[in-house]
């Protein structure tokens, strides 16, 4: 070994070393980390849970308004066939004659 | 002599077809007199209905009509009872008081004369739409039973000049229904009646009154109150 690379391990070691220590996290910021994140996901479950139910709650209104206009479809034909019957009768009335 | 002559011609009397000329107008027919004359001829009949409607409300809080066939008239009431006026009317040529069944349905031409009756009865009447887009007060919509002026139509049948002579008998002389002066549906029955009708009474011909007006039976004759 030369003398200059004696000179120069111990520099090379604690770089080395220095470099190896700064790569791991301490247990204590994984755990802040870790709830840092946990949060989020629990308000983004908390969320998704509200989502869910606004979504639920607007698919049975939406259900029901497509049942509440089936039944007015139905009823608006029932309307039309009376409206189509007075008009029927109405006109029959405009040929009615009185008995002057 | 020849203004003698001249004179003769104007005093004249005029011929047959100027007399029978209809009036310009039948406003200006002397509709004071025609109700004058026709209240004076109100029948026994008519007033004791009219008692009975005024005394029993029967009218409904709605104005109505009582049609006196015996004398040809008219009396027109507003919905509190009180008289507006009495008109001469033209009715059903023929004496009766019952409808044939199916005559609302029959074209004026299919009517025989025995069944030109103008029926008897109450009648709840309305404002409605007959042929011709004309409207008519309906007083009985079933047997096609309207009130309504003079038709234009048939001149020979002379009508007017019918409603305004003083004889009863002419005046019979429709198919069914009962005309009545111009003047008086414009001016009072239309506006009267308009919005939501009113009564029309039809005495009778030959049924007895309490037969057609069955309640009648329960209002005491004014005579026998008297008495």
């Amino acid at each position: 070994m030369s003398p200059s690379l004696k000179k120069l391990a111990p520099a090379v070691m604690i770089l080395t070393g220095s470099l190896a220590l700064g790569g791991c996290a301490t247990k204590g910021f994984v755990r802040e980390q870790v709830a840092v994140v946990s949060q989020r996901v629990d308000a983004l479950e908390t969320q998704l849970q509200a989502t869910d139910a606004t979504a639920k709650s607007a698919q049975a209104e939406a259900q029901s308004a497509s049942g509440q206009a089936q039944n007015n479809g139905q009823r608006l034909d029932q309307l039309n066939a009376r409206v189509d019957g007075i008009e029927q009768r109405m006109q029959q009335a405009q040929q009615k004659r009185p008995r002057n | 002599m020849i203004h003698a002559l001249l004179a003769l011609a104007l005093v004249a009397p005029l011929p047959a077809q100027a007399v029978e000329k209809p009036p310009t107008s039948e406003q200006t027919v002397s509709q004071t007199s025609a109700a004058e004359n026709d209240e004076a001829r109100r029948s026994e009949a008519a007033t004791r209905v009219a008692d009975w409607i005024a005394a029993s409300g029967d009218n409904g809080a709605l104005p109505y009509i009582i049609i006196d066939k015996a004398a040809a008239s008219l009396l027109l009431f507003d919905a509190k009872g009180k008289l507006l006026g009495a008109a001469p009317v033209l009715i059903g040529v023929a004496v009766g008081d019952e409808a044939t069944p199916g005559i609302g349905t029959k074209n004026l031409a299919e009517i025989g004369p025995a069944e030109r009756t103008t029926p008897a009865g109450r009648f709840l009447a309305k404002f409605g739409m007959a042929a011709g887009r004309q409207k008519v007060l309906w007083v009985d919509y079933a047997t096609s039973v309207a009130l309504h002026p003079i038709p234009k139509g048939n001149q020979k049948e002379r009508r007017r000049q019918r409603m305004l002579s003083p004889a009863i008998d002419d005046n019979r002389i429709t198919f069914g229904c009962i005309n009545v002066p111009m003047a008086l549906y414009n001016k009072s029955v239309r506006p009267l009646f308009q919005k939501k009708g009113g009564y029309v009474y039809v005495l009778p011909d030959t049924k007895p009154l309490d037969v057609v007006f069955p309640r009648l039976r329960a209002q005491p004759f004014p005579n026998a109150a008297a008495s």
